[in-house]
């Protein structure tokens, strides 16, 4: 046959003459292309439309943005003194005040203070963006996946209707009744395993905006005061942020800002 | 001197490949015997034509007036104003490149370049020395054996200095530029007759849209002999005399030849360079425009038919690109093709008969202009577009359009073709109303049974 008649478009023909790879499937894929069941016994569970969802945003993340985790480690005995001193009447009003709480606060305080971390970057990286308003991000973690709800105006909040609307945005999202306007648009996220377990972690940032906050369970650690080592109870914190947006020296103040008011949780109402 | 890049002619193709090669970042030089860049396209062929054919339009399209009601007195023709209004044009657009050229710092030189060596021309006694060289250097008119020298034989260059209206007019081939220059003379009051050795005019291109402007060049007052040959051609001062093949005689005051052209390649002294011609005085080169000697790269009308301007152009950019380092190559036959007669006829791709000897399933679907409305109110007369496509794909193969500013029309089944379009793809576009590009979409509405304007 004469070929008179061309396959493909002129661009996607001169690509393939270039020799670039024309078709639209993602670079790499020939690493999931193996057979597992040749080494035992294997079930195939089609990905969840949410887990599609949030894969995309991560792969995003650690593909475009270049992030650096930074970590801390606050004192918090003063703070646990504080929030179980209060636990029996917060239970009367129904009320799990949780460290969390505290922490949301602690950040949206810091934040005010170093508006830095309350941007994002234009689509086209020219531009940063400063946000004047505080929301925080709170990653749950569901049986379907994982989501991000966000407290509106974190900075203008009580921490006890800071840990009221914790509550009910995770039973909300654990129902998958999280509405649209229920997420998007915080300042920063703060992912939290202090229930569960572990040292320190390194989170990777919730594009578009600029750091996250990564928590693990609360420590007792002994800690020499310069004549002999007392235990104290210390909260490791785990920043990562977009290093293009912030510094090194600009995240150690900010998560030292952190833990002075998880330090001295009285500067919280001041 | 000593240049990067050499590219000898600045015709489209040359010119092309200079200033792509310069925005590139090479050192370019350009040779051409002109004194203006442009080349034939632009001095004496493409531009300095359809200038002259616009003058014939207006002609004809005032006369067409007086059926809308509007009558103008017989036109009086000043043929030292349509000169120097073609001319000026000319030099406008030369002009224009020479001032480009100077932008990108392409070193223009005037002169004939002979190779003296793989890597060295001489032009006008002075030594070139490139690494790559581009042989852009065009095609002249064929002119026939045999045939006496006379100044009222003319070629097409000699034809569009209007040196005169002849009262009877022969053009000996009824190609492309055959027809347009009966066209140009017709519409300026010649009484033109075309003489054309195949059974048709434009054996390529579709018969039924031939067979329409076949019938509005009848009109316009051509007379066609198709088989027919010119046996013997003799000059007196009372006129020419042409004997034909079929034994009948036909008497001119002016006789163009528009068989062909011939390439230039022989000209330059290639064998120098150490490269060999094919028949025709071809330059054979590969998808990448490089002959067989690898720094040597050749363009346009040098690597034979079809001997168009666009053609050109695109293989110079290739070329200019391929000696910067790049990975390309020109990856297409579609080269459209343009007679711009009255009416225009224009096609690309395959004909219906070519598809099935391609071995395609193909069938056509046309659209008669005298079915658009578009057509009907800008004065337009008979015209037809026709799709050629596969029957089981519906992918387009084809097309040709005959009628006004079909040439303009024509890129848009060019582009269906390239992309690999479907007749739904045609069909399911919105094509403005009223407007000739809707035909476009009719054809391919009416081969998928859902037009409703036939």
């Amino acid at each position: 046959m004469i070929k008179m008649i061309p396959d493909g478009s002129p661009s996607q023909r001169a690509r393939s003459f270039a020799g670039h790879s024309v078709k639209a499937t993602p670079d790499g894929q020939q690493y999931w292309q193996v057979d597992h069941s040749q080494y035992g016994a294997v079930t195939e569970v089609p990905m969840s439309k949410m887990a599609l969802v949030s894969a995309g945003n991560l792969q995003a993340s650690i593909q475009l943005i270049p992030s650096v985790t930074h970590g801390d480690k606050a004192s918090v005995d003063l703070l646990e003194q504080f929030r179980k001193g209060l636990k029996g009447e917060m239970q009367a009003r129904g009320v799990k005040l949780s460290v969390l709480a505290f922490l949301v606060k602690a950040l949206a305080k810091a934040l005010q203070e170093m508006p830095k971390f309350n941007t994002s970057l234009s689509a086209d990286g020219q531009t940063l963006i400063q946000k004047h308003y505080v929301h925080i991000g709170i990653a749950v973690d569901t049986d379907y996946g994982l989501v991000v709800p966000v407290i509106r105006n974190a900075d203008q909040k009580g921490i006890v209707a800071i840990a009221e609307e914790i509550n009910v945005l995770a039973l909300a999202a654990k129902a998958k009744r999280l509405k649209a306007e229920q997420m998007g648009g915080a300042s920063m996220s703060i992912t939290s395993l202090g229930n569960i377990g572990g040292t320190y972690f390194t989170p990777i940032v919730n594009p578009p905006e600029v750091a996250i906050l990564g928590v693990t369970p609360m420590v007792t650690e002994p800690v020499w005061n310069g004549t002999e080592f007392l235990p104290e109870l210390r909260l490791p914190l785990d920043l990562s942020y977009d290093h293009r947006v912030i510094n090194g020296a600009d995240a150690a103040r900010f998560t030292r800002q952190i833990c002075k008011y998880l330090t001295e949780p009285q500067r919280l109402m001041v | 001197m000593k240049t990067e890049l050499l590219v000898i002619g600045s015709g489209p193709g040359g010119y092309a490949a200079a200033f792509r090669a310069a925005d590139l970042g090479l050192n370019v030089v350009l040779v051409d015997k002109r004194d203006s860049i442009g080349g034939v396209c632009l001095n004496e062929g493409c531009i300095p034509s359809k200038a002259l054919l616009h003058v014939a339009e207006v002609i004809r399209e005032a006369k067409h007036a007086s059926e809308l009601g509007i009558t103008f007195s017989e036109p009086e023709i000043d043929l030292d104003k349509v000169r120097a209004h073609k001319d000026s044009l000319v030099g406008k657009l030369t002009g224009g490149l020479g001032g480009i050229a100077r932008r990108r710092k392409v070193t223009v030189h005037q002169g004939e370049a002979r190779f003296t060596g793989p890597n060295s021309v001489s032009v006008e006694g002075e030594t070139i020395d490139f690494d790559h060289v581009i042989i852009a250097v065009g095609s002249t008119p064929v002119s026939l054996p045999n045939w006496p020298v006379d100044a009222r034989i003319w070629d097409s260059t000699r034809a569009l200095e209007l040196p005169e209206i002849p009262k009877r007019l022969t053009i000996v081939g009824a190609g492309i530029i055959g027809l347009e220059m009966a066209t140009l003379y017709a519409a300026l009051g010649s009484k033109v007759t075309l003489v054309e050795l195949a059974d048709t005019m434009l054996p390529d291109a579709d018969a039924e849209s031939a067979k329409v402007l076949h019938k509005a060049m009848v009109q316009q007052g051509c007379e066609f002999h198709f088989g027919t040959a010119v046996v013997d051609i003799e000059t007196s001062s009372a006129g020419i005399r042409l004997t034909t093949s079929k034994d009948t005689t036909i008497e001119a005051d002016i006789v163009i030849s528009a068989v062909g052209r011939r390439s230039n390649a022989g000209k330059v002294n290639i064998e120098a360079a150490g490269l060999t011609l094919s028949r025709g005085d071809i330059i054979d080169v590969d998808a990448q425009s490089r002959t067989t000697v690898k720094h040597i790269f050749a363009i346009g009308d040098v690597t034979g038919m079809p001997m168009l301007a666009h053609r050109a152009t695109h293989q110079g950019k290739i070329a200019a690109e391929v000696i910067a380092g790049h990975k390309v190559q020109l990856d297409t036959k579609l080269i459209p093709s343009v007679a711009y007669t009255s009416p225009e006829f224009a096609w690309i791709g395959f004909s219906v008969e070519a598809a099935k000897a391609a071995g395609y399933q193909a069938k056509s679907s046309s659209f008669p202009w005298l079915a658009s409305g578009r057509n009907l109110a800008s004065g337009g007369q008979d015209g037809l577009t026709k799709l050629v496509y596969d029957e089981p794909t519906g992918r387009i193969l084809g097309g040709s359009l005959v009628g006004k500013n079909a040439g303009e029309l024509l890129a848009e089944v060019t582009l269906a073709i390239e992309m690999g379009a479907t007749l739904e793809d045609l069909a399911l576009t919105i094509h403005a109303h009223p407007t000739l590009s809707e035909t476009i979409a009719f054809a391919a509405e009416r081969a998928l049974g859902s037009l409703t304007d036939l």
